[in-house]
């Protein structure tokens, strides 16, 4: 407990400098404001709605692109980690197209979906869809070869070994693919609304830049990262939930 | 018809001969156990004999056929129980995995995995995972798994290597019962001379690096001492101590 609260001792002791800085040296900015005003702004936010909106709009956007990256990762992960052919054959085009920076495709996902949750969706799929197909074909590869030769002994199917030993076994590793997908997905989709999607968090922190509201800058700063660090916990967690169902040692 | 007969059979692995052309039969409802020192081919022969690794030369045959495959009538244990048990898995999980891969109907799973582990012991432990069990347990549960299989012929490949003395005196009762009561066939690999003449009918000696002149099975002797034996009295009968000195010499060589 002491632990947790000497933890919160830097970042308490930081905001507390900024107010001061802000109130005394840097009154009157345009650039800065102090922590409370953008506390204020934040509530100001959260009143007439459109905190929520633009944060439901950056999660949903998020969520959904990450679902299909992981969908077709691990698929595709599957499929190269198993088939030694599908690996040769697709190994240039991986590394051709894996390098792209996936905030290079805004102006080509522009043209192809116009603004909108379509066109972040598939920006964030493109970005997260790399670290979950190389993770989840790593993951098969590091399957116990143990295990297959039990399902070998056991006499079980093509199907029920996938479905019972393969699947299973890679879930841990899935899991830690997962997390990273969460923050490649958050950050590409705040990426992309300040860069060029005109809804969500990042699109509100460019309004009240551009509007000259440092304080309600701040709050959506603030903001983003509370909640990238809220659903990064929520990961961790259900990670480890997940571990311990699936006979972990605590 | 022996259950098993190993005809002429030979392993190369990179090139390098491991087990030399080697004959033996097993006969039903015998235990043969089979003492090398390490890298002298006894796993490699095992596996051959469970179909995993198919010989370069020779055959294996069970049942008068040819073993191109493993078979579910063969079980196998493995040494590292802590790799070979699906960690995801409750103990009644891993043991009930054998009847899902035979296409037993989900209504007589649970009472056969309960039969198997009161068998072997583990019934207070079915909703455990293999993390939360010692060493013996979790081989116990392994052995359950493979006897769930109701296989003709089990192998075993050195079950209680890693495990401590006391354990393994244990296990080595409970598995000489088991065999016993199912009427099975056990090939068991160990490096434990002891071991080996505790619990066999009969004991195949290997020897490492084999060559001309030099065959891979260097000795088979059969242990005429009547069941069932017991750790103390067994290990004190003449004919115990008798073999015990003659493959003594003989490992001890193997190892200069």
């Amino acid at each position: 407990m002491v632990e947790r609260l000497r933890a919160w001792c830097v970042p308490l002791f930081l905001l507390g400098a900024l107010e001061l800085y802000a109130r005394t040296v840097a009154a009157g900015s345009d650039a800065i404001a102090p922590p409370s005003a953008a506390l204020l702004a934040w509530f100001g936010a959260a009143r007439d709605g459109s905190l929520w909106q633009a944060t439901a709009f950056t999660l949903g956007s998020a969520a959904l692109g990450l679902l299909i990256a992981s969908a077709l990762g691990i698929v595709g992960g599957l499929l190269l980690g198993l088939s030694p052919r599908a690996d040769v054959s697709s190994a240039l085009s991986i590394e051709l197209l894996r390098p792209i920076p996936s905030v290079a495709l805004i102006p080509l996902a522009m043209l192809v979906f116009g603004f909108g949750l379509r066109m972040e969706t598939a920006v964030i799929a493109f970005a997260a869809f790399w670290p979950m197909l190389i993770l989840a074909r790593a993951a098969v590869r590091q399957l116990e070869p143990r295990l297959l030769e039990v399902s070998c002994m056991l006499g079980l199917s093509a199907w029920q070994r996938g479905w019972k030993i393969v699947l299973p076994a890679i879930v841990p590793r899935l899991f830690v693919a997962l997390r990273l997908g969460v923050a490649i997905a958050l950050v590409v989709a705040v990426t992309v609304e300040i860069a060029a999607n005109p809804h969500g968090m990042g699109y509100a922190m460019m309004i009240a830049q551009q509007g000259l509201d440092p304080a309600l800058m701040l709050a959506w700063l603030g903001w983003i990262g509370a909640v990238g660090y809220a659903i990064n916990g929520l990961a961790l967690r259900l990670q480890q939930r997940v571990a311990r169902a699936m006979g972990e040692a605590p | 018809m022996p259950l098993l007969a190993f005809d002429r059979v030979a392993i190369h692995l990179g090139g390098r001969e491991i087990l030399s052309p080697t004959s033996f039969e097993v006969a039903r409802g015998e235990f043969v156990c089979i003492v090398g020192p390490s890298g002298c081919g006894k796993t490699t022969l095992l596996r051959a004999a469970s179909g995993l690794v198919a010989p370069q030369g020779g055959t294996v045959r069970r049942n008068g056929e040819a073993v191109t495959r493993p078979s579910r009538e063969v079980a196998f244990v493995f040494q590292d129980y802590g790799r070979a048990l699906l960690p995801w898995r409750t103990v009644q999980g891993n043991v009930g995995l054998a009847l899902e891969a035979a296409g037993v109907p989900k209504a007589e799973r649970a009472p056969r995995v309960g039969a198997v582990l009161d068998k072997v012991g583990l019934s207070a432990h079915a909703q455990k995972f293999p993390a939360q069990l010692s060493g013996g347990m979790q081989q116990r549960a392994q052995i359950a798994r493979c006897l769930a299989q109701t296989p003709q012929l089990l192998l075993m490949d050195e079950p209680f290597g890693a495990l401590d003395a006391l354990t393994r005196h244990g296990l080595q009762d409970e598995v000489a019962r088991l065999v016993r009561e199912q009427g099975l066939t056990v090939l068991f690999v160990t490096h434990d001379l002891e071991e080996a003449i505790y619990l066999g009918d009969r004991v195949i000696a290997l020897q490492a690096e084999p060559g001309p002149g030099r065959p891979s099975l260097a000795r088979m002797l059969e242990v005429p001492i009547p069941r069932p034996r017991d750790q103390l009295r067994t290990k004190e009968h003449p004919a115990f101590l008798r073999l015990r000195r003659e493959l003594f010499g003989f490992i001890e060589q193997g190892h200069g």
